[in-house]
């Protein structure tokens, strides 16, 4: 199945990945793929099961694989710079911590309620966003600017938050979140969920509205597409992922601090991952953060070297896959499968 | 409360300074530097290693602006290449993600290398009275070289051939370079003058606190927030933004509390972009 692809996109299209994607691939290949990732990571416990550090690693790695996810489904979507995906999921790990442990609320309901909280918060930006015509780098800057003065109202309300030195959440404490295995298994689920939610979304036709508007906006308005209402949906969703997956992180880890959620710990390490990955793939999110996960963890004994690492890899991969490498590899897959088959007599 | 206002003007004039260098980078590129608090760092770094080997301040000062005018010229000359190519957010967007890079990579070299390193430049002296409050002898000297160097750039764009060309490409890059300016050189020229001018911040800066190695992204997120206040590309508008959020900031960090002041900044910026996207002082609207 070779498309040519006559991509008459806008300017940012091809860094944000337009063209390719899920649009390519049928809902059962898509499936197929979900499933044989996870029967894949699902072994990994069998190879490092015993080591706790090693497990926490893993944990965090599917941590921010959700935070790609659903990065991927605000910016590479709808093309919304998103630059607050650590304070999204900080609204969501906090929320829920304060609450139940303050009031006693059973912690699977406080979850709901900060999820809902962090889609109020990014349906809000997207909605301001839009409605103030901003673009992508206002967009960028507005969001910034939240998570950064988040970051200052946790470290401010310390009475509340704990301020810098954290704070310890009890509730999900002395459940199975708290073991050495399972957490993993949750979080890997949790990737499922999103993966496929994602599948299904494209496959709908608020995905189809998100592929008009992300390749061309004025067309996809002129052809009737409400712009405002699926770039508000995209943000609700997607923020809600986060603020899930930010909460979920505070029962199991049953620890967070402001330095948890910042725009440096996050948000970049998310932005590399998704570029790595691929923008707008399906799979690109999960290879990039398994791969920066591997990479930061041989890395971690030389903390600095980690810092430039990351700072070299960004550079590299952006003057070279601005389309992603999981995009590079397959399209040179293709080509070389074309190859073949013309050689063929 | 004159002397919290006097403070206010003082810091503004620095802020704004440090908004002109970002601001005049992203008006005639679209690049959006976020590596810019990192050449100000590396100046600093650079001017506290050669005081140390026993070079004068002056001297060790002139050094430090060279070394950042130098990270300014690199950038142009070698990752900023392929940004030049794109055309409008796309540019933007390739600049900040690259430039996000770049300022990683010198803070872990800083880190690696130089992890305790901090620039401060003790200038001696009795106290001074200005409109009847008492100065420190530093920061009038630190706002005594911010108010020349503002004056040289604003003589430098209003009056000079280079000065000119540079603005007409801010203006229309297209229309610049059918008048026969190079927007190339020009380019290449600005990001020099950029460097120079965070390397020149983080000296003053340092003559009335000390810059420590960690300073650069919080000296990025101050040149943005004043830079768009002021309206993106917009050199006037930056010495406004600046001395603006000078004041704000002195009498909020003194009548209110630090943590607050910070959150005030960012909201003031936020609500910039929102009711008045070309900045409070932007030229266009």
């Amino acid at each position: 199945m070779t498309t040519e692809d006559f991509d008459t996109a806008s300017e940012t299209s091809d860094l944000l990945g337009g063209g390719g994607g899920v649009r390519q691939v049928s809902s059962l290949t898509a499936f197929a793929a979900i499933a044989v990732m996870g029967i894949a990571l699902a072994l990994v416990p069998i190879w490092i099961g015993d080591s706790r550090t090693l497990m926490g690693v893993a944990v965090t790695g599917l941590l921010f694989a959700c935070y790609t996810i659903a990065f991927n489904l605000i910016f590479g979507s709808t093309g919304q710079l998103f630059l607050a995906v650590g304070a999204f999921a900080g609204v969501g790990a906090y929320a829920s911590a304060i609450t139940s442990d303050r009031f006693g609320i059973p912690f699977p309901f406080t979850m709901i309620l900060a999820t809902g909280l962090a889609m109020l918060v990014g349906g809000v930006f997207s909605w301001i966003a839009v409605r103030r015509s901003l673009g992508i780098i206002f967009t960028g800057i507005v969001t910034l600017t939240f998570s950064l003065a988040f970051d200052n109202v946790l470290l401010g309300l310390r009475d509340i938050t704990g301020g810098e030195t954290g704070l310890v959440v009890d509730a999900g404490s002395d459940t199975f979140l708290s073991r050495q295995i399972p957490p993993y298994y949750v979080f890997l689920s949790l990737v499922l969920v999103y993966l496929v939610g994602y599948v299904l979304l494209h496959r709908s036709h608020i995905g189809w509205a998100f592929r008009a508007l992300r390749d061309d906006e004025i067309a996809a308005e002129l052809s009737g597409v409400d712009i405002a209402r699926y770039r508000i949906y995209a943000g609700a969703i997607g923020g809600g992922m986060l603020g899930f997956a930010g909460a979920l992180w505070a029962h199991a880890e049953g620890f967070i601090s402001p330095a948890t959620f910042t725009f440096v710990h996050v948000d970049v390490p998310v932005l590399v991952m998704l570029v790595f990955g691929g923008i707008g793939t399906l799979m690109g999110p999960i290879v990039g953060a398994a791969v920066f996960t591997y990479i930061g963890e041989v890395l971690a004994s030389f903390s600095q070297l980690r810092l430039i690492a990351e700072g070299a890899l960004l550079i590299v991969l952006f003057l070279l896959f601005p389309q992603g490498v999981v995009r590079a590899l397959r399209s040179g897959a293709s080509e070389l499968w074309r190859k073949l088959r013309i050689s063929k007599p | 409360m004159t002397a919290v206002i006097l403070d206010g003007i003082l810091l503004g004039l620095q802020f704004g300074l440090l908004g002109v260098g970002l601001t005049v980078v992203y008006g005639m590129g679209g690049v959006l530097n976020l590596a810019y608090g990192q050449m100000a760092v590396v100046a600093a770094v650079v001017v506290s290693l050669s005081m140390s080997s026993g070079l004068p301040a002056g001297p060790a000062v002139m050094l430090g602006i060279l070394a950042a005018a130098g990270i300014g010229l690199a950038l142009d000359l070698t990752i900023l290449k392929p940004v030049y190519r794109r055309r409008g957010e796309a540019r933007v967007l390739l600049s900040l993600l690259l430039t996000i890079g770049v300022a990683f990579i010198i803070d872990g070299l800083l880190v690696w290398r130089f992890p305790i390193e901090a620039l401060s430049l003790s200038i001696g002296g009795e106290p001074i009275l200005v409109l009847g409050v008492p100065m420190r002898t530093g920061s009038l000297l630190a706002s005594a070289i911010t108010i020349l160097a503002g004056g040289a750039l604003i003589l430098f764009f209003r009056s000079t051939t280079i000065g000119k060309a540079v603005r007409s490409v801010i203006q229309d890059e297209v229309g610049a370079r059918l008048c026969g300016v190079n927007p190339s050189a020009v380019r290449t020229l600005i990001l020099t003058l950029s460097g120079a001018l965070a390397g020149l911040v983080a000296a003053t800066q340092s003559m009335t606190s000390p810059v420590p190695i960690s300073a650069g992204f919080d000296i990025t997120i101050l040149a943005l927030l004043v830079t768009v206040v002021g309206g993106l590309g917009s050199v006037r508008g930056a010495f406004l933004a600046g001395l603006l959020l000078g004041v704000v900031n002195a009498m909020s960090s003194f009548y209110i509390g630090a943590y607050i002041t910070t959150i005030i900044l960012l909201v003031a910026a936020a609500l910039t972009i929102l009711i008045r996207p070309s900045g409070l002082f932007g030229e266009h609207a």
